[in-house]
């Protein structure tokens, strides 16, 4: 019995001995298998898109319902045309003729012919002076008023103009500290692949930064379904451990802050250009800085270089200059209860026209350079929570802009210069100051995710801007030479976002109130005339408008 | 300095120790006793001064990239952020209590997957951020 028990015990002691044992090796085996896992999770992330790839977007779809309401006066490209056709017609119909006169039909259209092409290659103050004081050019003004287009005063509207926009927004990691960042938009309206619902379709056009589409202007005027590379740069990070950043491409320099609140975008961020200096979608780069100051949170500052036209290789034929754009950006405090900015900007060698295609005077391209322009930009920008059962934003900003002429004038555009002259009278240069407001505030009530909003800007006489990117249908609201009122409601459908947190669904109805004050809005050739000083012999290029209405719709989806 | 009433040659009226030529040993304790004190005095001034020094040493900062982010609730007045720092990929676990950025938790303008420049403070064992700043550039 008792050895057995003793063998029964034995027994037990080895089992008991053995279960931690066998326990281990099993402990061990998970622990092999876990680790296995791990390692197969981990490169499995590491090959995820996600990881290095964000993709999101928006579309819109926007009903716009525009009214306006011009002043009487003669057009300048009108004139010509109808000159060239009369005296076009009388030659071929008589190539001799007439018999009164033999050979006066040709002499007269090649009278014409030549005018035109001397007035395109009169670029400098002095050479438009001599010109004009020519005989045969004092007699050809007095035969172009017989063939003078006055165009009596009328209202032009359009009740329906529908658009649709897609914009596609990538960003990607492609190694520590440097990033991609693209935008491809495609921006056309409803039953057109051009730009003629905004320009006026071939007629005389209303503002200079819609005569046509152009570098800075694709993807934010509507034109087409193409598909445009709207934003497209590489950003350095972190250099040399600091807070530093060199960034290049085709810039975020369009939408800037505050115009984020009316199109209920998130903030700009480090990115951006104040909207009331600029909002053009440049191909430059910028050097930045963001050091962590104690008593100014957020802060950063940078400089930024544009380059806003090409000139090309300089040749016998061809002595034109770039037009660049150097920016300093200042921003001392950036949080959400205050956004404070400051920016200097300077455009050299600023161009008469953008390149163009098919506008009402044809395709365009720069004949000369008209000087130079300097911008200064401060604005404060606030978001205030708990304002009720919602937040308040609201904003200010003030600008100033000073032009420098210099000794050109261009001849395309009847001798006027940078803010200088008008059609067939040039003006001496000499430098040229504006200022603008542009205030506004929006109401976020969170409870129906409504957000309501109101913006008022004014533009003095001499008041320009570099903004024909903005996402007014008219012309860049922000470069008006008078005053602009906007109201606005937002609904957001608030909906459970999935694309990613950001995502939404919302309608926005507004109403803009153009009042203008002077001409050239948004065009820095020829001077300013008052709006009520417009006569009907007054000759200008664009169909001077004395206000106008716009009342848009939206529905959009960012994703 | 203590006062003694030890019988004393030296002693006179009521016991007091009068500070006199004729005790030298009492002059040399209190001078002891002096410089002791003094001796004191200044290693625990060097000690505070240095304890403070040792305390703005303690302010890290590091760039890293968001793996967690866990706040409990649109009313909470404190998060946590879980950070991998680029230099070193350890996981350092951030406290963050400062309103304007726990907004940004809230409402997603900081999410996971960000690139944050950060400075802390080791305070009570957590590291409490003075600093959560996405990476500037663009």
């Amino acid at each position: 019995m008792n050895q057995m028990l003793k063998k029964y015990l034995s027994g037990a002691l080895l089992l008991a001995l053995a279960v931690p044992a066998s326990a281990m090796a099993d402990d061990e085996a998970m622990k092999l298998k876990v680790d296995e896992l791990t390692r197969k999770v981990a490169k499995l992330e590491d090959k995820t898109l996600s990881k290095w790839l964000d993709i999101g977007g928006d579309y819109r779809f926007r009903l716009d319902s525009m009214r306006g309401q011009t002043k009487a006066y003669t057009d300048a490209n009108g004139t010509f045309t109808n000159a060239a056709n009369t005296l076009q017609g009388n030659f071929f119909a008589d190539p001799t003729g007439p018999t009164l006169a033999p050979g006066l039909n040709a002499g007269m259209l090649s009278g014409l012919m030549g005018f035109s092409n001397q007035m395109k290659t009169t670029t400098t103050f002095a050479g438009a002076q001599a010109f004009l004081q020519q005989p045969a050019t004092q007699q050809m003004l007095g035969g172009l008023q017989n063939f003078a287009q006055q165009v009596p005063a009328y209202k032009p509207n359009n009740d329906t103009l529908y658009t649709n926009r897609l914009g596609i927004d990538l960003h990607a990691k492609a190694t520590k500290d440097v990033t991609v960042n693209v935008r491809l938009v495609a921006y056309k309206t409803f039953g057109s692949q051009d730009d003629s619902a905004v320009t006026n379709g071939g007629s005389t056009p209303f503002f200079a930064d819609r005569v046509g589409t152009f570098d800075g202007t694709l993807g934010h005027v509507p034109s087409s379904s193409l598909l445009d590379v709207d934003r497209a740069f590489a950003t350095w990070a972190n250099i040399a451990d600091q807070p530093v950043w060199f960034s290049v491409g085709r810039r975020p320099s369009t939408n800037g802050a505050p115009s984020n609140l009316r199109m209920n975008n998130e903030r700009p961020g480090n990115g951006g250009t104040p909207a009331l200096l600029v909002d053009y979608a440049f191909d430059g780069m910028t050097i930045g800085y963001a050091p962590d100051i104690d008593g100014l949170p957020g802060a950063y500052a940078k400089v930024c270089y544009g380059r806003g036209f090409e000139s090309g290789l300089e040749t016998t034929s061809n002595s034109l200059n770039d037009t660049d754009m150097l920016g300093v950006a200042i921003i001392p405090i950036d949080t959400d209860p205050l956004r404070i900015s400051m920016q200097w900007n300077r455009g050299f060698n600023i161009f008469d026209f953008p390149v163009m295609k098919n506008t009402a005077f044809g395709n365009t391209a720069p004949s000369t350079a008209l000087g130079d322009i300097d911008w200064y930009e401060i604005g404060a920008l606030s978001t205030i929570k708990n304002v009720g059962p919602g937040k308040l934003n609201f904003f200010a900003d003030a600008g100033l802009s000073v032009t420098h002429p210099n000794n050109n004038v261009s001849g395309a555009a009847g001798f006027q210069g940078l803010m200088t002259g008008a059609f067939f009278n040039p003006e001496a240069p000499s430098d040229k100051t504006g200022w603008a407001g542009y205030l506004g505030a929006r109401y976020d009530f969170e409870p129906t995710k409504t957000k309501v909003g109101f913006e008022y800007n004014h533009g003095s006489k001499n008041w320009i801007t570099f903004a024909p990117a903005a996402d007014d249908m008219w012309t860049s609201k922000l470069g008006t030479r008078g005053n602009v009122y906007e109201a606005y409601l937002i609904q957001e459908l608030g909906l459970k976002p999935i694309s990613s947190h950001l995502s939404k669904a919302f309608f926005r109805v507004g109403f803009q109130y153009y009042d203008f004050e002077y001409t050239g809005s948004n065009n820095w050739v020829g001077a300013p005339v008052k709006i009520a000083d417009i006569q009907a012999n007054s000759m200008q290029m664009l169909i001077p408008l004395e206000k106008a209405y716009d009342i848009y719709a939206t529905f959009e989806v960012k994703f | 300095m203590p006062l003694s009433t030890t019988h004393d040659p030296c002693l006179q009226g009521d016991g007091l120790v009068i500070p006199s030529p004729c005790r030298p040993e009492k002059r040399k304790t209190q001078m002891k006793k002096m410089v002791s004190f003094m001796a004191v005095l200044a290693i625990v001034a060097a000690s505070l001064f240095g304890f403070s020094k040792a305390a703005q040493a303690d302010e890290i900062k590091f760039v890293g990239v968001i793996t967690k982010i866990e706040i409990a609730g649109k009313d909470a007045k404190t998060a946590t952020a879980t950070l991998k720092d680029n230099k070193t990929e350890a996981l350092i676990v951030i406290t963050v209590n400062d309103d304007l950025t726990l907004d940004k938790f809230k409402d997603h303008r900081i999410v996971e997957g960000d690139e944050i420049r950060c400075k802390y403070e080791v305070i009570d064992g957590k590291n409490v951020s003075k600093l959560f700043r996405k990476t500037a550039g663009c």
